[in-house]
């Protein structure tokens, strides 16, 4: 029995965890953990961690490509070789593409497959002729990366972890790290909390793990934090916390923001947000006052239709404080998954380019035109939410979707499985039948993560190489040769000349500046890996902002903000705020964590939280079934009665259901759906 | 000396990444997680006591401490009888319905055999579980208690340094 330990990335979120896999016979074992390298969890994991190899075996992995035969959405289907799938894919792309135009086509790259895998997809999406390229960081992080973008000119996290440990107050805003990032929670915040002192401000209505640790919790009604940021920068600048030289020195917009932020005072943020003004005075006055501080925001702040407003807010506290290039102080936004990161760097975007430059920056264009030896479209493509309406209204008749699962985590799911039965011609490759792709035409077996070598960027933006230690089951490939095979098929063979993931990453290399230093033999050699921008073999950037902002001007843009309600609000038909969050067992739409015996065992149903007050008044009792309606759905959840959460507030693990309840309004500057705020109405089932 | 995982609650987040931890070595986890209303959590194992009572009425001395001083159970020799489950105030050792034989924590004896700390303590995010000579933990708990008292006594006006706390 050859046993072998190979050295991987974890798989589900973005702390960038590193541990082995046992390998036997190309066999996955078990996991084992990584105590002799310097890596950024310390050998630690979370509890996905350690189950990680268990999804990698389940009976139900796509061993052969599949050709629907019954009803879109029935999940019937035959096997058919390789040589036939591709060839029919091919063949009705170019049909599309010649009847409708290349506008007709769209793709979907994924925060779960690695950088390489997602280069080569928006590459073969314009080689066809179209920039219709997105992933789920418009539902995850696109509005901080508008938001952070537009005052720092970077929504990267600013400093390494080990940063946080020297902050004196920590600022966790709609993120729930003992939940969704545990081993930056145990070896980072927590340490920072209980040996060093810092103090923590925990904004988010429910009393989360998380708050259980915090000096000040702030419990807003979802998607009003806004209100909240507001009020704190109008504490801030009235009562003259900020630093005068910072401001001065650094930034641009002072005036104009301390004029359009001083009606909104705690008192009225406190009929907005029902969040008591001295509460709000009390946190920004310790945040203004400690000296180094660290601010961190995910998915309760991002996923509103106000997302870029609050993100905007909220980072112009830290602009104000002037908490910026040092150590002991940190911002940014955490993404999902593992290379939440690396996949948006590789330009899937339809308004970008590789390297994340817009897709009209004349200079990085050309530079990559003559690389590709094609032209990029000129006209910019559409985004996420908005290829749905786009298929209903019949402009968008093809699909490719890879290692993504829209049809489960799209808001307002009845209108997109709408859109799902309806389209022309559906393609999805993954490791699993998801729930897109029962609505598939042609559905293709992919190698999980585990099972092929490629390049993931953490939220620390650190890029760290992951190797093969698996066989994939079946006929099941890596997607990115996947992808080689269509674009050959399709006659681009000459622009994929790739035979491992070591070619693409060179490439990779040439073609984005930040990532040039980032080698797959530095990689290899330095399984830490090196934290973007690398611009050279021997360079990394541990700290933004040292010097300079990364706006055009190398100032941070004070950028004023008006206050905005999220996407929907409660009213007398619809009286609770309803607003999920994320289960520590459970990955997104649980299409491998719900396949992980010992995850869904500890995890295994939804249910819905509500106060304790609400309950008693609504004759609801711990365990009972409820039935919650929006205007889009009505679900049934097992009622979970509990004092952590706030009056006139109910809320749900997402990994379900929940989103045939949630709004498709976007965000004015993101076109992030309002995914965290629904307005419902609960009654008991009776019987 | 006797090593033990020593539980710091404090820091425990209920994530559970040490039953799962567990369960993968063991095929069923022998530490478990428990939640209280509070959000106060535990993980709890067996506490490999000093005069272990299982070890005691074990009819056919199936449990023994090894080197480390764990109590570990001889699967050879258990007769699946349930006296040690019922003598365990803690109600550590399970019965394995599948072998009739009797399931408790041995600290991961086949890891420790290998240089390897025990899986649960591996996995622990946060370090509140910690592994090993449990005096020597208990000692640098003390010391840092010391610590904080005697800083707090360095400053000139204590209860001002009690308030800034
Ligand atoms: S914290 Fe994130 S990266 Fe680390 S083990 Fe858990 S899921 Fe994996
Ligand atoms: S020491 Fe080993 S057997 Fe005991 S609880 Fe921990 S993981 Fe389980
Ligand atoms: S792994 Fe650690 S933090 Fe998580 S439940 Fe177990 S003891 Fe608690």
């Amino acid at each position: 029995m050859a046993e072998k330990l190979v050295p991987v990335v974890c798989p589900w979120c973005s702390v960038g965890c590193r541990f082995y896999i046992v390998n036997v016979n190309g066999y996955p074992k078990k996991i084992e953990f990584d105590y002799e390298h310097d890596t950024r969890n310390h050998g630690k994991l979370c509890p996905k961690g350690v189950a990680a190899f268990q999804y990698l075996r389940h009976p139900d992995r796509l061993k052969r490509p599949l050709k629907r035969v019954g009803e879109r959405g029935e999940g019937k289907f035959v096997e058919i070789s390789w040589e036939e799938a591709i060839k029919e894919i091919a063949q009705k792309l170019k049909e599309i593409k010649e009847k409708y135009g290349p506008e007709a086509l769209a793709f979907l790259g994924s925060e779960r497959c690695s950088i390489e895998e997602n280069y080569v997809l928006q590459k073969l999406a314009r080689a066809l002729g179209t920039n219709n390229i997105e992933y789920v960081c418009r539902m995850c992080q696109s509005t901080a990366v508008a938001g952070k973008g537009m005052v720092l000119g970077h929504p990267g996290l600013t400093n390494p972890f080990e940063d946080i440990l020297k902050a004196k107050v920590i600022v966790l805003w709609g993120y729930n790290p003992a939940a969704t990032n545990p081993v930056f929670f145990g070896q980072y915040i927590e340490k920072a909390i209980l040996d060093n002192g810092a103090k923590l401000i925990v904004v988010d209505p429910r009393k989360t793990k998380t708050a259980k640790y915090a000096d000040i919790h702030i419990q807003p009604y979802p998607g009003t934090d806004l209100a909240v940021a507001l009020a704190m920068l109008n504490v801030i600048i009235t009562e003259e916390l900020y630093d005068k030289d910072f401001v001065a020195e650094r930034t641009e917009g002072f005036e104009e923001l301390a004029k359009t932020v001083e009606k909104y005072t705690p008192e009225w943020a406190e009929k907005v947000s029902g969040v008591p003004a001295e509460l709000i005075r009390k946190a920004a006055i310790t945040f203004a006052t400690a000296g180094t501080a660290a601010l961190l925001t995910n998915e309760g702040v991002n996923q509103h239709a106000n997302g870029t407003r609050t993100v905007m807010a909220i980072t112009e506290m830290m602009v104000l404080c002037g908490y910026f290039g040092k150590e002991g102080v940190m911002s940014g936004a955490i993404p999902g998954a593992h290379n939440g990161m690396g996949a948006g760097l590789m330009g899937i975007g339809p308004h970008e380019l590789p390297g994340r430059f817009p897709l009209h920056a004349e200079e990085h264009k050309r530079r990559i035109e003559e690389a590709w030896g094609f032209k990029i479209p000129e006209k910019p493509g559409i985004t996420y939410v908005e290829m749905i309406d786009a298929i209903l209204e019949g402009k968008l008749k093809a699909l490719y979707v890879m290692g993504t699962n829209p049809a489960k985590a799209l808001p307002n799911l009845k209108k997109a499985e709408e859109a799902f039965k309806n389209i022309e011609f559906l393609v999805v490759q993954d490791i699993f039948l998801t729930e897109t792709a029962k609505y598939a035409d042609i559905v293709l077996p992919a190698a999980a993560w585990f099972e092929k070598d490629g390049t993931a960027i953490s939220f620390e933006r650190r890029v760290q190489r992951s190797f093969k230690a698996a066989d994939a089951p079946g006929e099941a490939k890596p997607d990115w040769e996947i992808l080689v095979m269509l674009a050959k098929e399709l006659g681009f063979g000459e622009y994929f000349n790739y035979s491992d993931a070591d070619d693409i990453l060179r490439e990779i290399n040439r073609i984005i500046p930040p990532l040039a230093g980032a080698t797959p033999e530095r990689l290899k050699k330095n399984l830490k890996g090196c934290m973007i921008p690398c611009p050279d073999e021997n360079t990394e950037v541990p700290r933004l902002f040292v010097q300079g902002f990364l706006t055009p001007n190398g100032k941070a843009q004070l950028i004023p903000v008006e206050y905005k309600e999220p996407g929907e609000v409660p009213d007398e038909e619809y009286p609770f705020w309803l607003t999920n969050y994320r289960l520590v067992g459970h990955f997104h739409t649980g299409t491998m964590s719900h396949r992980s015996k010992s995850l869904s065992k500890r995890w295994p149903e939804e249910y819905i939280e509500i106060n304790e007050n609400d309950a008693k008044r609504l004759g609801i009792k711990d365990g009972d079934l409820v039935r919650v309606e929006t205007r889009r759905a009505a679900l049934v959840f097992k009622a979970k009665v509990t004092p952590h959460i706030r009056e006139g507030v109910v809320a749900a693990p997402w990994h379900w259901d929940f989103n045939y309840l949630t709004k498709d309004v976007l965000d004015e500057y993101a076109k992030m759906p309002e995914l965290k705020t629904a307005a419902c109405r609960i009654s008991k089932v009776e019987g | 000396m006797s090593k033990k995982i020593f539980i710091d609650f404090k820091r425990c987040i209920a994530c559970k990444a040490c039953e799962v931890a567990c369960e993968m070595e063991h095929g069923e986890a022998r530490i478990r997680v428990f939640e209280f209303p509070d959000l106060t959590s535990v993980a709890f194992n067996c506490r490999h006591c000093e005069k272990a009572p299982c070890m005691e009425v074990c009819p056919v001395n199936a449990l023994s401490k090894d080197d480390d001083g764990a109590v570990v159970l001889d699967p050879l020799k258990c007769i699946g009888c349930l006296m040690c489950g019922l003598a365990c105030p803690f109600g550590i050792p399970k019965i394995d319905e599948y072998n009739k034989i009797m399931d408790k924590c041995d600290l991961c004896a086949h890891r420790r055999a290998e240089g390897k700390l025990p899986a649960c303590v591996s996995a622990c995010p946060t370090e509140a579980l910690k592994y090993g000579d449990i005096n020597d933990v208990l000692w640098a708990r003390e010391g840092k208690i010391v610590a904080e008292l005697k800083d707090i006594g360095d400053r000139t006006n204590v209860l001002e340094a009690y308030l800034i706390r």
